[in-house]
């Protein structure tokens, strides 16, 4: 292919780049096959086409599926002869995805809130920057004991990454370079950075393991989720952790892959950005430790001799990871074990917040089990689910028959009835994705894990169930093409085709999209909107963002000095909107309805105990103002009647 | 697997874009036509502002529209009415709707009349068994009760003051704002406040605090008796959702007899009594509730004299 053809084929429509794709994979692996024969060990090697695998097991008569007319090729490794375009071909659709969305990120940003926590982390980013700046201009000041703990005891119950990076955002990007007007957006651009990465990394994953097609799809539809959109906007850690604990799966991956000594080292240092990012890192273990056992034990019984019995990147992480999780986070360089132990506490012994779910406040264990299948339904868009459900159907089949085999014949039985499928089993990606799904996931089964943070909290499940999605997706647009194969002619049949995919990721554009800056008060469709998760109880918002959305009619119903009494808000968010200009400068916030001339409650069960003082304090019950998404509550706002003058 | 089978599953497959397809209406639907705009409830306020009696009730549901009953009907949403103890006391019912939604607090109550303004659905109620208010107490509050405290040296009387509310932060739980114009003795106060009650409805009460090693009695003056003294109590929300083995006691008494007790367990919710003055229906005198020492802090409670029919 030519760099000519190359660069079109970027600005083709993702359906008919993932068919040049699909062609240039099968002269990509003509091309491998030939470089495999000459020996070239330093080209990885491309999993196994999991079509083709089912497409072996319908030997019962059915219509073939697209074993021969659809190869859904896994992307085909690149050789050094051929231009740095196709090369990197991946890099730049994974890129190119990442792009687009940073930039909707960046557009939207503006119309967003700042919630309670981004008002902690601006202060703690602000806090670090200060010390940022002495290591620029006084290096050998910055390390002593008396420059790091007065600043780094800030918001010390979560490690330094993600705030680093907001400090040195806001300090170069900001104040520098004046890049961003708003220095929220300097601070938030890091995470949203993340989200691309995360973007980028899950259609890596999916290109590599599945298809480019599976690739693109999972990586849509993971930023095709209301929740998600919404994270990805804010300078907090749950959308950079999902981007690390999807980057530190891949470079595992690719690691135990490869077996080479580089990437495991790699993937040891991801192992301790990612600790050093959320404690959801504490997890991953769980992930790599039964997939390395399986994997690395079946090389001990005989079975894929190829691979190393010891898993290195394992190894690369026990060792690496605690050294940078403690290298990146001054705070940690003085008094190391004792902090540690205290981090480690907080989070162990966090307190329970309050959260609705069908109508029943939460507060304290035993949480309810079906908190998460029945949240991840009501708020990851109903195609996503569906595709999702499919792909992962589609996998568990094969690793489900191994399963059987182990329990009834033994390991023994599987080395001899189980060929052994080389360097590149096709399964262990398979089980890979499916740990890296399942890990984040149980812990919420558990009766003791707060659910507090709702959907947040299992975030890090999310690229893998996109994966899993964008596999579904390969297997309908195989099987429709199949259906459509006698019923139309090749050119109608490509377009019936990507009529049918855009109808698939239309959905969740629409939903995702008509739900900013309400994210969490967005509902699937097949579980009402808005309006239905209000009918059934589930949490409506949390940590007060929606503030900023009372804008226009704090504008239109305000007077410089009115008082407002901010509620959920936290008064780092509050200042922030108001040095932005994002409310009404000349609004003064105060901590109690006394005070206030305006009175604002955001909508959630356990928080109605507001609404209750506001009539108290004001002795009306009625608000002058709700401002509402699909015609559901999210604040109201009260305003003293003139026969209530404030006394204080 | 069969070729037939086989099949099933191919066109299974193909049938999934269908499912976008209803996501995809569902989401249309719900984000426009299903949307209440605010006419549809000034519509229904119109339609039965002149109808309502200050004894009728007017509710809102589902309780998340709440808001927006309260914002379009204004002075029609009483404190009385929304910070309701109970319904038995109400003759008549306008439900206010959307969605379908009922208050299931009406559940038994005969429906009369149903009328539909846009999306809104007002629905009039009658109440088979009203008990007839003849006095409620938060009405005499504060010119016709006296407070005080009660303790072994005797009764020392609590002072009315209108200064400002205490309070109110930035975060949650705060618990009862304590009002502004409010009864105050050492250690304790009594003042009318809004409960957040366990089930998370607003109650219109007598925060009246327990006080350690002292009653807090209070003293309601000319009140008219009927056949029965109706009444309501409840903790603060996040006291209540930790049950414990302490009640919280009000004893009431009137004309020098004993009317009876209320013992408020933490966790019940807000909980009903009532205590029988057949004898004094009719009457008029003082009534003396008498708050027992306790280490919980935020009891709410409510009274009514009713005429209850058994």
């Amino acid at each position: 292919m030519s760099d000519e053809e190359s660069e079109e084929t970027q600005r083709l429509h993702p359906g008919m780049v993932a068919k040049r794709a699909r062609d240039a994979d099968l002269e990509a692996q003509e091309e491998e096959r030939r470089a495999e024969e000459s020996s070239d060990k330093e080209t990885p090697k491309a999993p196994p086409v999991y079509v083709k695998e089912l497409d072996a097991k319908a030997a019962d008569g059915t219509p073939a599926p697209p074993r021969t007319r659809t190869p859904v090729p896994a992307a085909a490794p690149a050789t050094p002869a051929q231009p740095w375009a196709v090369r990197n071909i991946d890099h730049l659709i994974g890129g190119g995805i990442a792009l687009v969305y940073v930039i909707w990120l960046l557009v939207t940003a503006r119309s967003l809130g700042f919630s309670r926590d981004e008002g902690f982390y601006f202060a703690a980013s602000s806090d670090y920057e200060r010390w940022f700046k002495v290591l620029l201009s006084t290096p050998g000041r910055a390390f002593e004991r008396g420059a790091i703990d007065p600043i780094w005891a800030s918001n010390h119950e979560h490690p330094a990454l993600m705030k680093s990076l907001f400090a040195l955002s806001h300090m170069f990007l900001w104040e520098k370079w004046k890049i961003f007007t708003d220095q929220s957006t300097a601070f938030r651009f890091p995470g949203m950075l993340a989200m691309g990465v995360a973007l980028w990394v899950t259609y890596l994953f999916g290109a590599k393991v599945y298809s480019r097609r599976a690739g693109i799809v999972a990586a849509a539809l993971l930023g095709l989720m209301p929740n998600v959109f919404y994270h990805a906007h804010l300078a907090c850690f749950d959308v950079p952790i999902m981007a690390m604990w999807i980057v530190c799966v891949y470079a595992y991956w690719v690691a135990d892959t490869k077996g080479n000594l580089k990437w495991a080292i790699l993937a040891g240092v991801v192992y301790g950005l990612t600790l050093e990012t959320k404690h959801n890192a504490w997890i991953l273990p769980a992930v790599f430790v039964p997939h390395a056992v399986i994997v690395h034990g079946r090389a001990l019984t005989g079975e894929n001799r190829k691979k190393l019995p010891l898993p290195w990147a394992l190894v690369a992480m026990a060792v690496l990871g605690p050294a940078v999780f403690v290298g990146l986070w001054p705070w940690l360089w003085n008094d190391t074990v004792p902090r540690i132990q205290e981090y480690v506490s907080f989070h162990l012994h966090h307190d329970y917040y309050n959260i609705e779910f069908l109508g029943v406040t939460y507060f304290a264990p035993p949480s309810p089990r079906s908190y998460m299948p029945v949240m991840i339904a009501a708020t990851v868009p109903t195609t996503t689910l569906v595709l999702f459900a499919i792909g992962l159907v589609d996998r568990l089949r094969p690793l489900a028959g191994r399963a059987v085999l182990f329990l009834a014949n033994g390991v023994e039985a599987i080395t001899k009835r189980v060929r052994d499928p080389g360097p590149a089993d096709p399964h262990e990606p398979d089980l890979l994705l499916l740990l890296s799904l399942a890990a984040p996931l149980a812990i919420f089964l558990l009766p003791r894990t707060p659910i507090f943070g709702g959907t947040k909290h299992w975030i890090t499940a999310y690229p893998a169930l996109a994966i899993f999605a964008g596999r579904g997706f390969d297997l309908v647009w195989s099987r429709l093409e199949l259906v459509l194969r006698d019923r139309l002619p090749a050119e109608r049949r490509q377009y019936v085709l990507s009529m049918v995919g855009a109808v698939l990721l239309l959905a969740p554009f629409a939903v995702t999209r008509h739900s900013h800056p309400f994210g969490l008060s967005a509902y699937v469709p097949f579980f009402g909107g808005t309006a239905g998760g209000a009918d059934l109880g589930l949490n409506r918002q949390f940590w007060g963002f929606t503030t900023e959305s009372l804008d226009p009619w704090f504008r239109a119903n305000t007077k410089p000095g009115d008082t407002v009494y901010i509620m959920d808000t936290a008064w780092q968010s509050w200042q922030r909107m108001i040095d932005e200009k994002r409310i009404p400068p000349y609004l003064r916030g105060v901590g109690s309805p006394a005070e206030a001339e305006y009175s604002i409650v955001h909508h959630e069960q356990h928080i109605n105990e507001i609404d209750y003082n506001i009539w108290t304090e004001y002795g009306v019950t009625a608000p002058a103002y709700v401002l509402t998404h699909d015609g559901v509550p999210i604040i109201s706002v009260y305003k003293r009647p003139a026969s209530r003058p404030r006394r204080r | 697997m069969t070729t037939a089978a086989s099949r099933a599953g191919t066109w299974a497959l193909a049938l999934v874009p269908i499912v976008a397809v209803v996501e995809l209406g569902l989401h249309v639907k719900q984000t426009t036509a299903d949307v209440v705009p605010e006419a549809d409830w000034t519509a229904a306020r119109e339609a039965i502002k002149t109808e309502v009696r200050p004894d009728d009730l007017v509710t809102f549901a589902p309780f998340w529209a709440d808001p927006l009953g309260r914002r379009t009907f204004g002075e029609l949403a009483t404190a009385k009415r929304e910070g309701r103890s109970d319904v038995a006391r109400f003759p008549r019912a306008f439900e206010v709707a959307i969605r379908g939604a009922h208050d299931p607090a009406l559940a038994d109550w005969k429906k009369v009349s149903e009328k539909e303004t846009g999306a809104v659905t007002v629905t009039t109620y009658e109440n088979p068994a009203p008990q007839k208010v003849v006095e409620d107490l938060l009405d005499l509050f504060p010119a016709r009760v006296a407070v005080s405290r009660f303790d072994q040296n005797g009764e020392s009387p609590c002072s009315f003051q209108q200064g400002s509310s205490a309070g109110g932060s930035t975060v949650v739980p705060q618990g009862l704002l304590t009002p502004a114009d409010r009864f105050v003795c050492p250690g304790g106060h009594v003042g009318i406040s809004v409960l957040h009650g366990s089930d998370h409805h607003g109650r219109l009460c007598l925060y009246a605090t327990p006080m350690q090693g002292a009653r807090l009695r209070l003293r309601f003056k000319d009140v008219t008796f009927g056949s029965a003294l109706v009444g309501h109590s409840g903790v603060q929300w996040v006291a209540e959702r930790t049950p414990t083995p302490e009640r919280l006691a009000i004893t009431f008494h009137a004309f020098d007899h004993l009317l009876g007790t209320h013992a408020h367990k933490v966790g019940a919710g807000w909980t009903a009594f009532e205590l029988p003055t057949t004898e004094l229906a009719g009457k008029k005198g003082e009534l003396v509730a008498d708050v027992a020492p306790s280490s919980q802090k935020q009891l709410c409670f409510e009274a009514t004299t009713r005429e209850v029919h058994p």
